[in-house]
């Protein structure tokens, strides 16, 4: 098997200042990566700059299509896009951010459907409301406009907007940032069972180490934006071999 | 078939002192097709050590683990991902699961890894938390709240939906009834007589003896102190 997306020697400075280096990745097809490490520590520039959001200094970011391997950093600007609305996804922690709030929740959803291509209202309208239950947000709030939405439902809106168009990798940042407890237990839930369903490659930046076990294969600990520890996921957790990912793994409160 | 050949393992603490703790140096294992091992000892010794290297929860720091011809290399994860996807079973001591997601829907998930028929993977699921003594009200609902011996038997229920060639199971049969000790111990013959390399911790002795497992005092073997 091919990985899905691989990410090689990936750098990217703020002026002097150490965004993300050496950074590495291997993602297969149906896998999830977490990227896990203390608030600056390069988390969101590292799943920013291999999702588009923000263009590296150096490194070379390689995607499998299916029928061809394609050199993210040195395609065309349009060429990028069309992979940004197609085969990427990317899910803010704020679901404010990825989402349009003055328009209808039907009408977010069908955004990157209208953007691929797809005109034929019936179908479209069909789409979303296969995907409203998907994400467990009731039909009959189709035509109203995400402000009315609570928090949980935003993200699972901002969540069927970003998967209506089957993307191959879906980066997230923190997506249940921010959300209660019992909310949270519902997108896990949700996100589990996508990944296994539609066979979904996902790398998911979290600072909450529970989260990363119960959804991710692989993970990687960052400090001052670069990687100390890599690995499987539980094996790092459970048998952490840096000093750093020790001091994390231990600073967890149990409950 | 599982081996485990000259294995070291230790664990370095690096914000303590950077204590070293060497639970094994040359601990060598091989357990059958067929074939079920108990591991023996006091708490600390490194019984589980054993069972979370061969499922590649732990690093070994040299040696070599083979799960059906195959190697346990923490450089290629991927392989690990395969290997439990496949060929490693594992019953853990706790559940670890993402809470309100439904009893029925915990056992069925590593099947549906394998057969995505709902509805016959369903039936199964259904099938072994019947013989579990599972009550059938109890099935929709998240076993986080359930007693620690509903909660082990959802825990084996959802190891033992699968046929895996190789079985590791941490003190399946701890928390539970005599009754319900052996509804699981005969689960675990089952797999034995299908074929499956079976290791693991069983604290009292009927269970051991039921099993008829060839039993390894770790104490012998380990190098913890």
């Amino acid at each position: 098997m091919q990985p899905i997306l691989s990410v090689h020697n990936l750098n990217k400075y703020y002026g002097n200042q150490v965004g993300c280096k050496n950074m590495n990745l291997t993602l297969y097809p149906g896998e999830v990566v977490g990227v896990v490490g203390e608030s600056g520590s390069g988390k969101t520039t590292f799943i920013n700059s291999i999702s588009g959001n923000l263009i590296p200094d150096s490194g070379k970011i390689l995607i499998e299509t299916g029928n061809e391997t394609i050199d993210f950093l040195e395609i065309s600007e349009s060429l990028k896009r069309l992979l940004i609305r197609t085969e990427l996804a990317f899910v803010h922690q704020n679901p404010r951010d990825g989402l349009r709030l003055d328009v209808s929740a039907g009408g977010n959803i069908s955004e990157r459907l209208m953007s691929i291509g797809q005109r034929n209202y019936g179908n479209i309208r069909q789409t979303i409301f296969k995907w409203l239950d998907k994400v467990e947000i009731d039909k009959s709030r189709v035509d109203d406009f995400p402000r009315t939405f609570s928090g949980g439902m935003l993200q699972r809106l901002q969540i069927a907007k970003n998967l209506v168009t089957s993307p191959k990798i879906i980066f997230m940042d923190e997506p249940t940032g921010g959300l209660d407890v019992s909310v949270q237990a519902k997108i896990l839930d949700l996100l589990r069972k996508l990944v296994r369903e539609l066979n979904l490659s996902v790398v998911i930046v979290s600072h909450d180490l529970a989260v990363i076990r119960l959804l991710a294969d692989k993970i990687i600990v960052m400090k001052n934006g670069e990687a100390v520890e890599s690995g499987l996921c539980d094996q790092v957790l459970d048998d952490p071999q840096h000093s750093y990912t020790q001091l994390l793994v231990s600073s967890v409160l149990q409950v | 078939m599982i081996e485990l050949n000259k294995i070291t393992k230790k664990f370095t603490l690096h914000n303590q002192g950077k204590t070293n703790i060497l639970v094994f140096n040359n601990l060598n294992l091989k357990i059958n097709p067929g074939e079920i091992v108990a591991l023996t000892g006091p708490s600390g010794v490194g019984k589980s050590s054993i069972l979370k290297m061969i499922y590649g929860n732990y690093v070994f720091q040299s040696g070599q683990i083979k799960i059906n011809n195959h190697n346990i290399d923490h450089t290629y994860p991927r392989n690990i991902i395969e290997l439990r996807k496949n060929i490693i079973g594992y019953v853990s001591q706790f559940l670890r699961v993402i809470p309100r997601v439904p009893t029925i829907e915990i056992v069925m998930e590593p099947l549906l890894e394998i057969n995505s028929d709902q509805d016959e993977v369903r039936e199964k699921a259904e099938k072994i938390l019947l013989k579990l003594n599972i009550d059938k009200n109890l099935w929709n609902l998240s076993p986080l709240t359930f007693s620690g011996g509903e909660q082990q038997r959802v825990n084996v229920a959802r190891g033992l939906i699968r046929n895996y060639p190789c079985l590791l199971l941490d003190e399946p049969t701890a928390s539970l009834d005599s009754v319900n000790k052996d509804i699981v111990l005969n689960l675990i013959n089952e797999k034995k007589d299908s074929g499956s390399s079976i290791i693991g911790i069983f604290h009292d002795e009927y269970s051991r003896k039921y099993l008829n497992a060839r039993e390894i005092d770790i104490t012998k073997i380990s190098d913890a102190k």
